[in-house]
């Protein structure tokens, strides 16, 4: 989805007890999912929009609506929590213990005529009219989860704020879940934003993603573009990019740029980037392959071939990982599925032929010096 | 007996009421609200823990005394009336209900009252729907407790309410007559009452207390 005509639009610092939040974050009729480590503020964000973390300084506002501004020369607005219309998912459901799912969800919706019928609709939709009169404590995990999120769009919300709503599930009932939300987010064209630190979450509901460090962002975009073009080594870093490297800009050409990675020459794909500067750079464990000796090398993995030892075999749950050492001493992560390379014998110690495909090898641009 | 038992049972009763006017309020702001001064509330409202009843007892004399400003403001002259009687149980009780409350409330999950703030609830109602039922037990625990130590009041009471037959005599100042009097018999029989009263009202707070942690 593109990212359309932003309608939240965050401008904030707020000084932490270890760091400073400075963020800033346009999102629209999307899930934009925030994603970062454990204590890099994205609960504090979620705070600050919701009205339970004033800023020390900056704007929030929602369409034509201020919630929050301090700025010199103008005068400061703060509008309360209960008028913002924030729906808030919070990290532990925070469902009322002493109310039944249906009480639960009345509740947003009272002084409301015909709250308890469109309570029982709110269950119906979240799939859990049968659990009506169970209380919180006699719910699972994921059926507590249904019901807060009931009942935070009950109180028909401008936005949907969800802290790491899935973490603590299984994964049969969190990708129920994702799904169930990514239907509800279009059908009720809603604006959510998501904290994870799980970039797997980010992948099954997130439309952008936007990978937030010590309080800030680092990079928005496309979950796609950002996981495939991290701008920094820190995104990169966050999203557990393997096989980084620092390398020098040897020369450009017209078939790509040579890389020298501690005396091993590489090519990458053709791009702009001054010649003899530092550039950090990786290549995807799927952009490694490894070679038959016995067959014609094709056309893909041209550039690049080099011999390495094996180091390790390791079987994941979706993909084979080998770790080689290769020509400059350095090691190199190579992911394949269970069922490619089956002819070839594999084990610590063997040398085997491998290619870096050369679009395989991505050059993250703010690391760039001359 | 039978006077001294009524009359306190309608002093703690009514005191009893006067606690939960003050202290829910009181526990609440000391839980949370942060304030300047709040360390300050705190002590003071413990202090008649530590004193003693006499040195309260005294305190209060003075500010329900004929030249008391606060009588003079209010216009109401209750020195050695049953009323007397309620305010020392009162104030004597009060920090067992306030730290009860305090407690309770301070264990109730703010993110339960930050989840209605969220679905638009003024914090008025957020307190009766949400913090209030999910601290009764302790309300509750709160109220027993100072209600026993209010029935039993004896120092502050002889003080400001006196000694008074069927006025202002409670049954722990009925016990002290009844001893002067050399009445044994009496004695042991409101001895007993009082014990009795005291150990049933913490009994129900321990009750209550085991129930709250089994669930």
């Amino acid at each position: 989805m593109p990212p359309e005509m932003p309608l939240l639009h965050v401008a904030l610092c707020k000084q932490l007890s270890t760091f400073a939040l400075d963020i800033r974050l346009d999102v629209g009729r999307e899930i934009m999912v925030l994603f970062g480590p454990s204590g890099a503020g994205k609960t504090s964000v979620l705070n600050a929009i919701a009205g339970l973390l004033p800023p020390d300084e900056g704007e929030i506002r929602f369409g034509d609506t201020l919630f929050f501004r301090r700025q010199p020369g103008m005068p400061t607005v703060n509008m309360p929590v209960r008028k913002r219309r924030v729906g808030y998912v919070f990290q532990h459901y925070a469902l009322f213990p002493h109310m039944t799912a249906l009480e639960n969800v009345r509740f947003a919706l009272r002084h409301q005529p015909d709250a308890d019928r469109r309570a029982r609709e709110w269950l119906e939709r979240m799939h859990i009219a049968h659990l009506a009169d169970r209380y919180p404590r006699q719910m699972s995990g994921g059926q507590q989860q249904r019901v807060a999120i009931a009942r935070a769009l009950a109180a028909a919300p401008r936005l949907l704020l969800l802290d790491e709503p899935f973490s603590a599930l299984d994964v049969a009932v969190r990708e129920r879940l994702q799904a169930d939300l990514k239907a509800l987010q279009r059908e009720l064209g809603l604006v959510v934003l998501y904290v994870t630190h799980r970039l797997e979450d980010a992948f099954a509901v997130g439309d952008r993603l936007a990978v937030i460090r010590e309080g800030r962002v680092m990079q928005v975009g496309p979950i796609e573009d950002v996981v495939r073009r991290p701008s920094s080594l820190a995104v990169a870093e966050s999203i557990g990019v393997r096989n980084l490297f620092r390398a020098a800009v040897v020369r450009a050409e017209p078939k790509g740029i040579l890389l020298d990675w501690e005396g091993l020459h590489l090519w990458a794909a053709p791009q702009p980037v001054p010649v003899h500067s530092h550039v950090t750079a990786y290549v995807r464990p799927e952009d490694v392959k490894i070679l038959y000796p016995d067959r014609p090398v094709a056309e893909t993995v041209r550039f690049n071939q080099m011999e390495a030892r094996i180091c390790e075999v390791r079987e994941g749950a979706h993909v084979r990982m080998v770790f080689v050492e290769v020509p400059n001493g350095h090691v190199l992560e190579i992911h394949f599925p269970h069922y490619a390379y089956t002819p070839l014998r594999l084990a610590p110690g063997d040398v085997i032929q491998i290619a870096l495909r050369r679009e395989g090898i991505i050059l993250v641009p703010e690391t760039v010096r001359a | 007996m039978w006077s001294a038992l009524w009359l306190s049972i309608r002093i703690t009763a009514v005191a009893v009421v006067a606690l939960i006017v003050l202290g829910v309020p009181l526990g609440w702001l000391l839980a949370r609200r942060r304030f300047r001064g709040r360390m300050m509330v705190e002590t003071l409202i413990s202090l008649p823990l530590v004193l003693p009843p006499s040195v309260v007892g005294y305190y209060l004399l003075r500010a329900l005394g004929r030249d008391s400003p606060l009588v003079t403001w209010l216009q109401v002259d209750i020195l050695f009336t049953w009323q007397a009687a309620v305010v020392a149980s009162t104030v004597v009780a009060l920090p067992l209900m306030v730290q009860s409350v305090q407690a309770a409330i301070a264990e109730v999950d703010p993110s339960l009252e930050n989840a209605a703030r969220t679905l638009g609830v003024d914090e008025f109602e957020i307190f009766w729907h949400i913090t209030l039922p999910l601290a009764r037990r302790g309300i509750v625990a709160g109220g027993v407790l100072g209600g026993a130590r209010a029935l039993g009041e004896f120092g502050a009471t002889l003080m400001v309410a006196g000694n008074i037959p069927n006025r202002t005599q409670t049954l722990p100042l009925a016990i002290y007559d009844a001893v002067q009097n050399r009445q044994y018999d009496l004695a042991n029989q409101m001895v007993l009452l009082m014990t009795a009263l005291a150990f049933l009202a913490l009994w129900v707070v321990r009750r209550m207390e085991m129930n709250h942690h089994a669930t």
